[in-house]
């Protein structure tokens, strides 16, 4: 009774060690399969849904805005995936998004930046010292784009509650690990976590909606309360703040909308906290 | 331009409130006041002293130039003397034979026409030299001798008898002599003379280069003392500025001496720089606000929560039960409702009052009820921390001027820290008392928490500097206390032992100026 | 109703054990109220109650210390803890230390009863929510 989500710098090793796990405590494996469906729903290439996980910097194909776009919709995939529970979530970047849910074990499996290297020079072609400039670059702008997007630094060891290293533990052994952890009652669901969940699933559902017309709308759910802050002109303001309302109260789930024109100065300072 | 007297503050019975200057006005009378003065360069004046110093050395080049052409001159004329007097005494040399062994006289009388030759040839210069007496007597004994050998060879070419020729002979020879003795005697006296007065021209150009030489010394050494002293005064004045500044005194520099230089547009360039800093200090006591308004919301969220509860079930279960239940349940219920959300509103008003937003207002304020209050709104944070407060005042503190936004920025973050670094169930003590320099009241805030190594010490009121995790803290807190207390003319202070705890002491002077004011 | 529930509640805030009582004695729960952490402590040593319902943040004695001495006194016994001061790091502290489940508050009557009935199914007993004339089961 818990969700394992698992990241990793190198996609493939993460996925070894999730199926793995899922085998080893029956759960199901949600990986990137899911993002085929996320593609047919909303007529996109899976490719680019791809793309907007793994990529360091917006590319010419995709700009940021894009970009949110996307991770809007595969938020609003992986967290109704999670709702189900019982499951083993990899390769999707949850560990930027789901936080503060007490029954998600958040693992981050780390690879020797040196062997990371030496396997990118072999299947690219390249030097060795080569590879790992591009990879140290790589990293920084992920870091960059993931601090600006989600406000969370995926390196800080402080964000996950296990870190294996599979340059010294094998993968059973890494698996072994995970599945003892995970069954801690400090892991189990109880009412607050799950209280948690839906409120993320819920305001990742309302983001999408809202992702449209006001991509730079911030949303915050609250047992069925949302909160929804967004940028705007003072004259806009009414008509926008009735636009929200109606999109956001027609969502199931939702019993009350309140809209923030601007910026809540209070909240901001609060969430400069979390 | 004028300088416009600092504005005097207005009293209306003993109820002052003035409206802090902004910085740029502050800056622009300094600027007026440091221009106001005529300029006197750094340039000009090293270019005077080497101005200076190159006349001296031209006058000194001039004066050598001169006297060595004089010595030259005399020597020349040393060696005419020199040459007339081996000349003169050449032509007694033959008149000696001439008379001894009857040789003749005309190689006599050719040196002594060579003799006169010299002195006749530069006659104005020989009088100047020999003077108009002596010149005269060289001429005429020049001219006797050379009259009395003529004589001489005329009577030898006339042939007379002996015994008249021998007379004659015998008679001029007498006069020869003593006219040849006197001349070369005469001439060996100028000779040496001329000799003394080179030799004097020599001394005296040699004394004039020594004394030229020594003024020149002087001179430079002089031109790079004040040079150097003006300069190093005013770099000695501007550490000092830097120090101010430093310490978060952001006066800006006024002026302090009768002209202005270079030195006046590093001022100037200073005081701008001031204004920016002052002005980014700004930003940074309102950022670091905004960090302590979020501390405070997370407690105080946190907090409603309780009232909310309340409210929340009060009202579900009202909706549940509503038509079984009597009018005396429902208006219980009703008053809970009603009264939790009086507390719930109390709970952020004071948030609310710390967050507003307020142009900073320098006021009279009771430091007691200043800190009674930050204590107050710290409540939630103390309560979660599971810490004790104790509070002392002494009575009878006089007042004291102050933006009260600003210093319970600065208590307030003194608490926070305190409760940072107490452990569950310690306590914290904090008291307002007077200092111990008279004229000032002392605010102490005493953990008895970890304490502070005593390496860091010193740091601590460095900007950016932090011993709290990544995202906890700025660093600024201290640091923008220290700011807020030294714009307040006061101090703050720590003492701490690693393990015991530490204190912190806030003192703050007890005026009627406000702080702002003074300081202009 | 023949085996009630033994329901101990414990909050500083009288008001929640006021409207919480006839909440859960609707569902056949007995309930007994106690504001003072000490005095709650004192009976849970008198009396094995089935389940424990306590808020984390209390003056003294707070709800986690509550929690270890309940599982140390009686294993059987549910705790629920509510909190107004719901963290990820208190929840997960709360939930290694044994407890059944933990609540944010503000929460409705209805979440409590629910989590109540589940640890009524882990106790082996059952309870009738329509009995109780609550809607939504």
């Amino acid at each position: 009774m818990s969700i394992i989500n698992i990241s990793s710098d190198v996609y493939e090793e993460g996925r070894k060690i999730a199926q793995k796990t899922a085998e080893a405590m029956g759960y199901a494996y949600v990986g990137r399969e899911i993002l085929r469906g996320v593609a047919e729903k909303y007529h996109l290439s899976e490719t680019k849904l791809v793309d907007a996980i793994d990529k360091a910097a917006p590319t010419l194909r995709m700009s940021l805005k894009l970009r949110k776009q996307l991770m809007a919709y595969i938020q609003e995939a992986v967290l109704g995936e999670m709702l189900k529970d019982n499951i083993v979530c990899q390769g999707l970047a949850a560990h930027l998004y789901v936080l503060g849910v007490s029954h998600v074990l958040k693992v981050r499996i780390l690879i020797d930046p040196e062997e990371r290297a030496r396997n990118y020079a072999q299947t690219h072609n390249m030097s060795v010292k080569k590879a790992e400039k591009l990879l140290a670059r790589e990293k920084k702008l992920r870091q960059q784009w993931s601090f600006s997007e989600f406000r969370f630094d995926e390196t800080d060891p402080s964000k996950y509650d296990l870190m294996v290293s599979l340059s010294q533990i094998d993968p059973d052994e890494a698996v072994r690990i995970i599945t003892e952890t995970v069954c801690s009652r400090k892991f189990q669901p109880m009412n607050y976590s799950e209280k948690c969940l839906k409120d993320l699933e819920l305001a990742a559902r309302v983001r999408v909606l809202l992702m449209d017309k006001y991509p730079s709308s911030r949303v915050q759910a609250n047992g069925g309360n949302l909160i929804i802050e967004t940028l705007g002109l003072t004259r806009e303001k009414r008509k926008r703040e009735a636009a929200i309302k109606e999109l956001a109260e027609n969502i199931p789930g939702v019993n009350y909308v309140e809209v923030h024109f601007i910026h809540d100065f209070f909240r901001q300072a609060a969430e400069s906290f979390r | 331009m004028k300088v416009k007297s600092s504005p005097k503050n207005e009293t209306v019975s003993g109820m002052e409130v003035s409206v802090r200057p902004n910085p740029v006005e502050i800056e622009e009378k300094a600027r007026r006041a440091l221009m106001a003065r005529h300029r006197f360069s750094l340039k000009l004046q090293i270019s005077l002293g080497f101005f200076l110093v190159f006349l001296l050395a031209v006058g000194i080049a001039a004066v050598m130039v001169h006297s060595m052409y004089q010595v030259e001159h005399k020597l020349e004329f040393l060696e005419i003397i020199n040459d007339y007097v081996i000349e003169i005494q050449q032509a007694r040399r033959f008149e000696k034979n001439y008379f001894l062994y009857g040789t003749n006289l005309d190689d006599a009388l050719d040196n002594v026409y060579q003799a006169r030759d010299i002195i006749e040839r530069n006659p104005d210069e020989l009088k100047q030299i020999l003077g108009k007496d002596n010149h005269r007597m060289v001429v005429s004994n020049i001219a006797d001798y050379q009259r009395l050998l003529e004589q001489l060879e005329d009577a030898e070419r006339r042939q007379e008898n002996i015994l008249e020729h021998r007379r004659t002979r015998e008679k001029i020879e007498k006069e020869l002599r003593e006219k040849g003795h006197q001349m070369v005697s005469l001439s060996q006296g100028l000779m040496n003379r001329l000799r003394v007065s080179v030799s004097e021209t020599l001394l005296r150009s040699r004394m004039i280069h020594i004394y030229f030489l020594a003024l020149l010394l002087i001179m430079v050494v002089f031109n790079a003392y004040i040079l150097v002293s003006r300069i190093l005064r005013s770099i000695n004045r501007f550490t000092k500025y830097a120090q101010r500044i430093a310490s978060g005194d952001f006066t800006p520099i006024m002026p302090r001496r009768r002209f202005r230089d270079e030195f006046t547009d590093l001022a100037l360039a200073i005081n701008k720089m001031i204004q920016e800093l002052e002005q980014r200090e700004e930003g940074l006591i309102q950022l670091h606000k905004v960090r302590a308004v979020g501390t405070l919301t997370a407690g105080i969220a946190h907090e409603l929560n309780n009232p909310l509860n309340n409210i929340m079930l009060s009202a579900h279960m009202m909706l549940e039960d509503y038509n079984q239940m009597a009018d005396d349940d429902k208006k219980d219920i009703l008053n809970d409702i009603v009264s939790e959300t009086n507390r719930s509103r109390n709970i952020i008003s004071n948030l609310l009052d710390f967050a507003r937003q307020s142009s900073s207002q320098v006021e009279p304020l009771n430091l007691a009820s200043l800190i009674r209050d930050t204590i107050k709104l710290s409540a939630n944070q103390i309560k979660l921390a599971g810490i004790r407060v104790e509070f002392q005042a002494a009575d009878n503190l006089p007042q004291i001027h102050g933006d009260v936004q600003q210093l319970r920025q600065v208590f307030l973050n003194l608490i926070f820290n305190a409760i940072d670094a107490s452990k569950k169930g310690d306590k914290i003590q904090v008291f307002v008392i007077p200092a111990d320099e008279p004229d000032y009241v002392a605010v102490k805030v005493v953990d008895f928490g970890t304490g502070i190594p005593e390496h860091i010490l010193n740091s601590i009121f460095d900007p950016f500097f932090t011993t709290k995790g990544k995202g906890k803290g700025t660093g600024l807190g201290l640091s923008v206390s220290q700011g807020i207390i030294t714009k307040h003319g006061g101090r703050i202070k720590v003492s701490s032992r690693d393990g015991e705890g530490s204190t912190f002491t806030v003192t703050l002077p007890v005026t009627t100026i406000p702080a702002d004011l003074k300081s202009m | 109703m023949t085996d009630q529930l033994e329901v101990l509640l414990l909050d500083d805030e009288p008001i929640v054990g006021k409207r919480l009582k006839p909440a859960l004695a609707k569902i056949g729960c007995n309930v007994e109220v106690f504001e003072n952490p000490r005095a709650a402590l004192d009976r849970i040593s008198e009396k094995e109650f089935d389940i424990v319902v306590t808020d984390i943040r209390m003056d003294e004695i707070d709800g986690i210390q509550v929690l270890e001495h309940v599982t140390q006194k009686s294993p059987r016994t549910k705790v629920i803890m509510i909190t107004g001061y719901a963290m990820m790091s208190l929840a997960r502290e709360a939930m290694g230390k044994g407890a059944f489940d933990f609540i944010a508050k503000p929460f409705q009557p209805d979440d409590l009863r629910k989590v109540i009935a589940s640890a009524a199914k882990a106790l082996g007993s059952s309870i009738d929510f329509t009995a109780a004339g609550i809607d939504n089961a």
